[in-house]
């Protein structure tokens, strides 16, 4: 079963008149960034900068397109916002700008940052003593970054129990580094470690409903199996499509596809 | 007599205390004069170990909840392996932090080049809203950090091991101004950190030789204070400069920047120019690339001999 059609074929409408983006990537995580906004998150689209919003990073920028649909689905941003993406003229483009675009909490795009940045939010929000939550997204082929497990290592030792890591687990790490156990890497790293299918709601639904946050307690991980290009059988994987602009038939067949 | 870092504890201590925005991080360096700031401030101390892209990474994470980060550590460690960080962060992302570095150049000096750094001040004057200040004694420090802390940009803070030994008054320390130590009419010595004791040496022996030295001192670098280097070379029309930096991009490509359009001027640099191989006292590292007041005065009179080469 494939969950959220409708984002899939606005990411690939975007994408295509943008001509940028990365659809296999967005595609992976964006049931997740939809579960996570249409479930878990707190916030105020009206108001993208609400003091008591739980923070939701993008790590893996070049996924941004799959926010982009989100943000516009629930109100931070318009959909002549997603016409306009990658043109001189938008907000939007193939790596997300916290100083332009509303409800984007970090201009990620070099990987390695946004994670480590959400360990200073989760640490600044305990010293304001306040409840808000962070949630991270990373993509696996950045967990081979360096910050991320010095990341790790200090999110656990510093007991940021009000953060929350989510890893894109779709198999790209792996093409390079096959000793690829994120989940035991994790919890050798000192969190609280579940395995998820990122495109399940009822797994999703399952898992969110469980996690207790507090301002000091063990850290959250999150490693969600995914497919790259979940959606599109023609996508799936790691071939061509990692950075592929569909042209017009390509862009037709993808929407017949999301439309069955 | 108390160190720049010593300096920068107690003052860590009074700001935190005043203003709870206030949140340092160090990469294990500085732990024990930092004890009496943890005391005080114990949610706003943070030992978070040797990680310095991360650290500088997180300090984003509290400047954007409305914190005041203030990161500490070894020269080299935090602005040339954490640069992208500080680059994409605080640059790109427009947030603020405060950098305040030891063992800028070769403070390290029995450490060996691991531990050098040349390029910090070159690399953080690249931020359209960075600052960049170097200060040679305790009272400039506390001075012109409490007056930059707060300002949403991007600060830096390069403390000398050894300060100059000059004390200025308060009043003579003004942020983005030079101060003219010494007033002169044969050549322009322009000096950073710790080198100003060099300078001043050198001026008292080249007065002997008739040579009357302007000694400028500049504390901070961005913004550079042009306006006075002007006007001291369009009277002296010779200029050294003299700094611990990279022979590259330092002080000496600001001065020249500043003296654009003054015909006929006469100038030498004294700097490093590459890895400074070996071991040794600061001093004896210093001396080997003519930062000492033999190498200043050299480089003086050569600027003022007749017939010397002219570059502007």
């Amino acid at each position: 079963m494939v969950l959220n059609k409708d984002l899939r074929v606005r990411i690939a409408r975007m994408v295509s008149r943008a001509g940028e983006g990365h659809i296999p990537s967005s595609l992976s995580i964006v049931d997740l960034i939809e579960y996570l906004y249409g479930h878990v998150l707190r916030y105020d689209s009206a108001n993208p900068n609400w003091p008591e919003r739980d923070y939701f990073i993008l790590s893996k920028g070049h996924g941004c397109a799959a926010l982009y649909v989100v943000l516009q689905k629930y109100g931070f941003i318009s959909e002549q916002d997603l016409n306009d993406c990658g043109t001189a003229a938008g907000i939007l483009g193939g790596h997300p700008d916290m100083t332009s675009v509303p409800g984007v909490e970090a201009s990620t795009g070099s990987l390695g940052h946004g994670f480590p940045t959400s360990l200073g939010i989760a640490l600044g929000l305990r010293v304001q003593r306040k409840e808000n939550r962070v949630f991270a997204l990373l993509g696996d082929g950045e967990c081979h970054e360096g910050t991320i497990w010095e990341s790790a290592n200090v999110g656990a030792n510093l007991r940021l129990g009000n953060l929350c890591a989510i890893v894109d687990w779709n198999g790209s790490a792996a093409q390079l580094m096959p000793v690829d156990d994120l989940p035991a890497k994790w919890k050798a790293f000192g969190w609280e470690t579940y395995v998820v299918d990122g495109h399940s709601e009822d797994e999703m639904q399952r898992l969110f409903a469980r996690l207790k946050f507090s301002a000091v307690g063990i850290p959250k991980a999150i490693v969600a199996r995914t497919v790259k290009g979940k959606g599109v059988t023609f996508i799936e994987g790691h071939g061509k499509w990692h950075h592929r602009i569909p042209d017009q038939d390509e862009l037709a067949a993808i929407i017949g596809e999301l439309s069955e | 007599m108390k160190s720049l870092r010593e300096e920068f504890a107690d003052t860590m201590l009074e700001l935190g205390q005043e203003d709870d925005r206030l949140v340092v991080l160090v990469g294990d360096i500085s732990h024990g004069i930092l004890r009496p700031y943890a005391k005080a401030c114990p949610d706003r101390y943070y030992n978070i170990g040797i990680c310095e892209p991360t650290i500088v990474n997180m300090a984003a994470g509290l400047n954007k909840v409305g914190l005041i980060p203030v990161v500490h550590t070894i020269a080299p460690f935090i602005t040339e392996r954490a640069y992208e960080q500080i680059k994409l962060d605080f640059g790109y992302q427009q947030l603020s932090l405060n950098l305040v570095s030891v063992g800028g150049a070769f403070d390290y000096a029995q450490l060996g080049c691991s531990h050098h750094c040349y390029t910090d001040v070159s690399l953080m004057c690249h931020f359209h809203r960075g600052v960049v200040i170097y200060p040679g004694s305790t009272t400039e420090f506390s001075k012109l950090f409490r007056e930059t802390y707060a300002n949403g940009l991007i600060n830096y803070f390069r403390l000398p091991g050894t300060g100059h030994g000059i004390e200025f008054q308060p009043e003579d320390i003004q942020f983005g101004r030079a101060i003219r130590v010494r007033e002169g009419k044969d050549v322009t010595i322009a000096v950073v950190g710790a080198q100003l004791a060099n300078a001043l040496e050198s001026a008292n022996r080249l007065r002997l030789v008739g040579v009357d030295c302007e000694v400028l001192y500049f504390h901070t670098l961005k913004p550079f204070d042009e306006a006075t280097l002007r006007s001291s070379v369009r009277k002296t029309r010779r200029l050294v400069v003299v700094e611990e930096l990279s022979s590259h991009d330092g002080v000496y490509s600001m001065c020249l920047k500043a003296c654009v359009g003054l015909g006929g001027l006469r100038t030498a640099q004294i700097a490093i120019t590459d890895f400074l191989h070996g071991y040794g006292t600061y001093e004896e590292l210093a001396a080997r690339v003519g930062l000492s007041p033999e190498g200043i005065e050299s480089a003086v009179l050569e600027v003022t001999a007749s017939g010397a080469a002219t570059t502007a």
